[in-house]
C-alpha cells in the first residue's frame, strides 16, 4: 500500500454528492473544507448544481479538468459502486466513503461492500470507510468529514472505530483545549484499517502520541507488526473496548465479527508495546500526559501535597500502579528539613502543610526535582483559605521549565476556588486533574511505555534444525483420513516428538493382551489410558489408571477401564486404551495453545495438573514472532516460575530446557495452521530437561 | 433360487443390505425383486413405506405400491384390526405377483423382526411361511449388540430355520478391531456366519440438514442451497465465549443449536466446521450474523421451539436412502463388494 501522505496532504479534493442545502452531509463537507483553511483546490460534484458554496459545481468526477487527489463520497449506498469505479478510471488514488449502507446492514450491504472493495483493488484506490465520519488533519489543514466543528491544532492522532466517538471527543476536547493532529474515523475499515493509520501516525512529524478507540483488530498480524514499529517511536495507547462477556456479545453483534479473545489482545498489545487504556478518561489522561508532558527515566515519584489524606490517597497508588516512592538523598532531605516548618514532612510524601503559599511549593519542588532519585513528580494541592493555587501553578511552570526531562503533574483538588490555577496549568502542558489516581495512573503508563520503548532492538524467534515435519504431516493425514479433528494422545506425543518436546512414550492398545505385552516392552511402571477424541477429562470418569506394576495388573486395567467407559460413557467411540511408560514426579507444567481468530496462536503456560482451572497461574503470549526473551518473561510472569527455580530449598528445575521445549512449541503451531488446541498438561519438570506426559491436539 | 430375507432391529441397516444386494444380484445377471411383507409410515410426511417406495424406484418394479407392500403395520394397528383384512393369504398372493418371474426375492423384514407376532405375521414366521432364508443384520453399539444377534439365532435355530449368517453393519471405527478380534470368533464358535463387517460412514449415516429441516419446520435465514451438508454431531451453544471456539473447533461437520441472541456463539460457531446453525426461541439474530453465514454458506434456521423440544425433534431423525441419494446407493452396493462375502452369499442362495 502507497503510504498515506497524499491522503492527509491532497492538493485537490472532489465532494461527490455536495449540495447546496444546509445541514445536508453533502453541505457540510464542502463548508467543512472550506473553514479548515484547506489550501488546495476544492471541486464539488452534483449533476445539478451549478456552483455550492461560491465553488464551481461540476456534473462528474471525470469532469472535473485536472487531477483529483482525494474524493470523498457521500452519496446514496446504490450509486457508490458506480462512483468508485468512476473515480479510479479518472486517476483518483483516495477514497472517503461517508455513506452508510454496507457491511452493517446485512447480506447485500455486504456483498456491495466487497465489490467496493474490488473496484478499489482495480484502480489501485485507497478508501476510508465506508459508514464513517471522515477525517481531519490539523496541519494539511482540512476537514474532510461531517463533523461539526475543527480541533484545535495538536500532537495527539486520534483514529476510531466509533464515528460517535470522534464526534463527541471533538466537541468535550474545545472544552479543554486539548489539541490534535489528526482525527481518524474509521468506519467499516474495508480497505483501510487502524494498522495503516497507525503507520502513517508512526511517522507522521506533527503527531508526538497515537490513540486509538477500537472494538476489533482487522487483521491481526499485519496489526501487531505496525503497532510494535509504531510504539518503538512514539506511544499508541489503545482503548478496546468488548472486554467482558457481555461486552463481547455486544462488540460481536455491532462488528459482525467473532471478536478475538481478551487474553489475545492483551497479549498482543503487551507484546507490541502498546499502551492498553481502560477506559475513556485514561485513554484521555493518558494521552494528555504523553502529549505534554516527556516519559520518564524510572518509575520513582515524589509527591507534594499540602495535605495529609491526598498525599496518602496518592502513595496507595503508587504501589497499585507498580511504581515507587522515591527515596531521597541525604542532601535533598537535608535541605528539606532546614528550610521547611518543623512539623512538615520531609520524607515523601513531601507536606509542605496547609498554609503553604506558592514559594514554598516552588522550593520543595525544586529540591525534589533536582534530586537523582526521582524520575517524576506529582504535586498536590488542596483548596484552602491561604492556598495560591494561581501563583503555585506558575511556580510549578518555573521549575518545570528547569527540569525538561521530568515529568510533571498536577491534582489540584476543589472546584471554584483553584478553577484557575488548574486552567493556567493545563495552558502550560502541565496535565491538572481534579484526584490524584489520574495523575498516578498516567505516570504508570508512561513508565511502562518506556520499559518497553528502551527494550533492545528484537531479537530473531528462535530457529530448531532438528525438526521432522514430515512425521506431523503424515499423523495430520492418517487423523484427517479417520474423519477427526482430535488426535488420540499417542498421534499427539509423537506430533510434539517430532518437533523435539521429549514426550513419554505413548503406544494404542486395542486388546488387554496386546497392552500387557507392550508394558512388558516398556517396562514397568505403566499408566493405561482411555483413548477417546470424545472424552476430554479422563481422570474425572476412571478413564486412568497409573502405577501399574506387572503383565497382569496392565491387563485387568484395560479391561476395567473399557467396563467404566461402557458404564459412564456408553455412547461414545473407544479407539482403545494407550499404554504409557509412566515418568517420574517432576514440576507439573502446562504449555497449550488455542489459536485466536484475529491474532493467531495464543500460547499459554503455567502451572500444570488438574488444580489449572481452579488456580489460574498462566501467562500468555503470542506465537507471531515469539523470541527467546519474550518466552523467558512469560515464564517469570508466573508463580510457578518460583517453583521452578527451587523453593524452599528444593532442586531448580531445568529452565534452560522449558524455555526451549515452549520455543519449539511456539514453532510447531506457527508451522501448522490446521493446529487449532492443543494442551500439554502436564509436562514435567525436572532438574534435567522436561517430559510431556498428556498430551491433546486438535486440528481443524 | 432361495428368497432372502432380511431381518435387523431399527437402524440396523436392513435397507442399505437390500439396496446393495439387489444391485449387486442384478449386475451379476439374476432377476431381482423386492416384497415387503409388512410396511410402515414412521418417515416424515411420507404416504407409504419408503424401504418399499425405494427399492421398487431402484429395480424398476411395475407392480403397484399395495402389491409390494400389502400391509402397513402402524404402532396403533390393533386398534384397527379386522380379521378379514389382514392375512397369510392376502401377502401370500400379493408375493407370488412379485416373484413371477423371478429368479429371487429379497424380502425386507419390518423395523423390528417381532412385528405383528401377535397375528402371526411376524418375520420369522414369514419366513416361513415364503420359504425364505434369513439374513439378519446387526447395528453395532456395544457387548449387547452381539447378545442380540446371538439371541436371534438361536431363536431361528429353535424354529428350525436354518439362517444365511449375520452382518454388522454401521460398525464405529473405534469397535473396529474388537468386532474382529472378539465377535466374530464368538459367533463362529457358535457355529453362526458373519457374512460381513460395515464399517461407520458418518457421511451416509448422518442426516443431512434438510432431514432436520422436515422435523423441526422454521425459517431457513439463509444458505438455502445448502440443505445437503451432512450433520455428523449436534452441539449446543450455551457456553461462554471464552470457552466457546475450543468446544465447538473438536467437533466437525455438526449441527449448533443456540438462541437467536446469541450472535458471538454463531459466529463461533461459523469459525469452525459447521453444517447448520438452528437458533431456537424464535429469536431472530442480528443481520450481521446472517450476512457472515452467508458469506460461508452456511445454514441458519430459526425455529420457534425452545432448545429442549428442538433437541427431542432432532433425535427422531435418522439418515434413510432416497431413490435420488446417488451416493448413497452407491456406497450401498460398494459396502456389499468391498466388506462383504456376496458370493458366498449367491452361493448359499443356489
Amino acid at each position: 500500500m502507497a503510504g498515506l501522505t497524499s491522503f492527509f496532504n491532497p492538493r485537490s479534493v472532489a465532494v461527490i454528492g455536495a449540495s447546496k442545502s444546509p445541514g445536508k452531509i453533502g453541505n457540510v463537507i464542502v463548508k467543512n473544507i472550506i473553514s479548515s483553511n484547506y489550501p488546495g483546490k476544492i471541486f464539488p460534484v452534483n449533476p445539478k448544481e451549478k456552483e455550492i458554496e461560491g465553488l464551481a459545481c461540476y456534473p462528474s468526477i471525470g469532469a472535473i479538468p485536472e487531477p483529483v487527489e482525494l474524493a470523498v463520497i457521500a452519496v446514496p449506498a446504490a450509486l457508490v459502486l458506480d462512483i468508485a469505479g468512476a473515480c479510479g478510471k479518472s486517476g483518483v488514488k483516495n477514497l472517503v466513503v461517508i455513506t452508510a449502507g454496507f457491511k452493517e446492514t446485512g447480506k447485500k450491504g455486504l456483498s456491495l461492500e466487497h465489490k467496493l472493495v474490488e473496484t478499489c483493488r482495480r484502480y489501485k484506490m485507497q478508501m476510508l470507510g465506508p459508514n464513517c465520519v471522515g477525517f481531519m488533519d490539523t496541519h494539511t489543514p482540512i476537514n474532510a468529514s461531517f463533523a461539526a466543528g475543527f480541533p484545535l491544532k495538536g500532537e495527539i492522532a486520534f483514529i476510531s472505530q466509533s464515528g460517535a466517538m470522534v464526534l463527541s471527543i471533538l466537541d468535550w476536547s474545545h472544552s479543554i483545549g486539548l489539541g490534535f493532529s489528526k482525527f481518524v474515523s474509521l468506519g467499516n475499515k474495508a480497505d483501510l484499517t487502524e494498522s495503516h493509520f497507525i503507520e502513517n501516525a508512526a511517522d507522521d512529524p506533527n503527531t508526538k502520541v497515537i490513540l486509538c478507540y477500537i472494538e476489533d483488530v482487522e487483521n491481526g498480524p499485519l496489526f501487531l507488526d505496525t503497532a510494535r514499529r509504531a510504539s518503538r517511536k512514539k506511544p499508541v495507547i489503545v482503548l478496546k473496548s468488548g472486554t467482558s462477556q457481555a461486552g463481547a456479545r455486544a462488540a460481536s453483534s455491532h462488528t459482525g465479527a467473532l471478536a478475538g479473545s481478551d487474553l489475545a489482545y492483551e497479549a498482543a498489545f503487551r507484546q507490541c508495546g502498546v499502551v492498553r487504556a481502560r477506559s475513556m478518561p485514561e485513554l484521555f489522561d493518558l494521552a494528555v500526559a504523553f502529549a505534554s508532558q516527556p516519559v520518564p527515566r524510572g518509575e520513582r515519584v515524589a509527591i507534594i501535597t499540602n495535605s495529609g489524606g491526598p498525599g496518602i490517597v496518592a502513595t496507595d497508588n503508587v504501589e497499585l500502579k507498580n511504581l515507587k516512592m522515591a527515596r531521597f538523598t541525604r542532601e535533598t532531605v537535608e535541605e528539606l528539613r532546614k528550610n521547611l516548618p518543623a512539623e512538615a514532612n520531609i520524607y515523601n510524601p513531601v507536606d509542605v502543610l496547609g498554609d503553604a503559599k506558592a514559594d514554598r511549593y516552588r522550593f520543595a519542588l525544586n529540591k525534589v526535582m533536582a534530586d537523582r532519585g526521582v524520575d517524576s513528580a506529582v504535586v498536590l494541592l488542596c483548596a484552602g483559605g491561604v492556598t495560591e493555587p494561581v501563583e503555585t501553578a506558575r511556580a510549578m511552570i518555573e521549575v518545570s521549565k528547569t527540569y525538561p526531562e521530568k515529568p510533571l503533574l498536577a491534582a489540584y483538588m476543589g472546584g471554584k476556588q483553584i478553577a484557575e490555577g488548574a486552567r493556567v496549568l493545563s495552558a502550560a502542558q502541565i496535565p491538572c486533574f481534579t484526584f490524584p489516581e489520574p495523575a498516578i495512573s498516567s505516570i504508570s503508563g508512561m513508565v511502562g511505555y518506556a520499559r518497553i520503548r528502551d527494550l533492545p532492538e528484537d531479537e530473531e524467534p528462535p530457529s530448531y534444525e532438528d525438526i521432522d515435519s514430515k512425521t506431523v504431516e503424515s499423523v495430520f493425514n492418517d487423523v484427517k483420513k479417520d474423519k477427526r479433528l482430535v488426535l488420540l494422545g499417542s498421534e499427539a506425543a509423537r506430533v510434539i516428538a517430532a518437533y523435539g518436546i521429549p514426550a513419554a512414550t505413548t503406544i494404542l492398545a486395542t486388546q488387554p493382551e496386546e497392552a500387557a505385552e507392550l508394558a512388558d516392552r516398556m517396562g514397568y511402571p505403566v499408566v493405561l489410558k482411555v483413548a477417546s477424541p470424545k472424552i476430554t477429562h479422563k481422570t474425572d470418569i476412571g478413564g486412568v489408571k497409573a502405577g501399574l506394576k506387572s503383565y497382569e495388573e496392565v491387563r485387568l486395567g484395560f479391561i476395567e477401564i473399557m467396563e467404566k467407559m461402557q458404564r459412564y460413557m456408553p455412547r461414545v467411540a473407544i479407539y482403545g486404551i494407550e499404554v504409557q511408560k509412566m515418568m517420574p514426579k517432576g514440576t507439573e507444567l502446562i504449555i497449550g495453545m488455542t489459536r485466536d481468530v484475529q491474532f493467531g496462536p495464543l500460547i499459554a503456560f503455567g502451572l500444570g495438573g488438574i488444580y489449572v482451572n481452579l488456580i489460574k497461574d498462566v501467562s500468555f503470549r503470542l506465537a507471531h514472532g515469539l523470541t527467546v526473551r519474550e518466552i523467558k518473561k512469560m515464564l517469570a510472569e508466573t508463580k510457578a516460575y518460583t517453583l521452578l527455580r527451587g523453593y524452599r530449598g528444593e532442586q531448580p528445575a531445568d529452565i534452560e530446557a522449558i524455555v526451549e521445549a515452549t520455543g519449539r512449541f511456539a514453532k510447531l503451531v506457527t508451522d501448522f495452521p490446521e493446529i487449532t488446541e492443543v494442551d500439554i498438561n502436564p509436562i514435567f519438570a525436572y532438574n534435567r530437561g522436561v517430559s510431556a506426559v498428556d498430551v491433546k491436539i486438535t486440528i481443524s | 433360487m432361495k428368497n432372502l430375507y432380511i431381518m435387523g432391529t431399527a437402524g440396523s441397516g436392513k435397507t442399505s443390505v437390500a439396496v446393495g444386494l439387489a444391485l449387486k444380484l442384478r449386475q451379476e445377471g439374476y432377476r431381482v425383486a423386492y416384497f415387503k411383507p409388512v410396511g410402515s409410515t414412521s418417515g416424515i410426511a411420507s404416504h407409504g413405506d419408503e424401504d418399499a417406495m425405494l427399492m421398487k424406484q431402484i429395480l424398476q418394479m411395475e407392480h403397484p405400491l399395495e402389491t409390494v407392500v400389502p400391509y402397513i403395520a402402524g404402532p396403533a394397528y390393533l386398534s384397527g384390526y379386522k380379521h378379514s383384512c389382514v392375512s397369510v393369504k392376502t401377502i401370500r398372493q400379493a408375493y407370488e405377483t412379485v416373484a413371477s418371474g423371478m429368479d429371487l426375492v429379497i424380502i425386507g423384514g419390518a423395523s423390528f423382526p417381532h412385528i405383528m407376532g401377535c397375528v402371526g405375521l411376524d418375520a420369522v414366521s414369514l419366513a416361513i411361511e415364503l420359504q425364505a432364508v434369513p439374513l439378519f443384520t446387526i447395528k453395532i453399539e456395544n457387548d449387547y449388540s452381539l447378545d442380540m444377534a446371538i439371541f436371534f439365532n438361536s431363536y431361528l435355530e429353535c424354529k428350525g430355520i436354518s439362517t444365511l449368517g449375520n452382518i454388522f453393519h454401521n460398525v464405529p471405527h473405534s469397535l473396529m478391531a474388537k468386532t474382529e478380534g472378539i465377535y466374530r470368533p464368538i459367533l463362529e464358535e457358535r457355529g453362526y456366519r458373519i457374512l460381513g463387517i460395515i464399517p461407520q460412514n458418518p457421511e451416509i449415516t448422518s442426516p443431512t440438514v434438510k432431514e432436520y429441516v422436515e422435523v423441526l419446520g422454521g425459517e431457513i435465514l439463509t444458505g438455502k442451497e445448502n440443505l445437503d451438508r451432512v450433520v455428523e454431531d449436534v452441539v449446543i451453544g450455551a457456553m461462554t465465549i471464552e470457552s466457546a471456539l475450543g468446544y465447538l473447533r473438536r467437533t466437525a461437520n455438526k449441527a449448533v443449536i443456540t438462541g437467536g441472541d446469541r450472535s458471538e456463539i454463531a459466529l463461533a460457531a461459523l469459525e469452525t466446521s459447521t453444517s447448520a446453525i438452528i437458533l431456537t426461541g424464535g429469536l431472530y439474530p442480528n443481520v450481521k450474523v446472517i450476512a457472515r453465514a452467508d458469506e460461508k454458506g452456511t445454514p441458519v434456521i430459526l425455529v420457534h421451539y425452545d432448545t429442549y423440544t428442538t433437541i427431542e425433534k432432532m433425535s427422531e431423525v435418522s439418515r434413510r436412502i432416497k431413490p435420488t441419494d446417488q451416493q448413497a446407493i452407491h456406497l450401498a452396493v460398494e459396502n456389499i463388494e468391498k466388506h462383504c462375502d456376496w458370493r458366498d452369499i449367491i452361493r448359499a442362495l443356489q
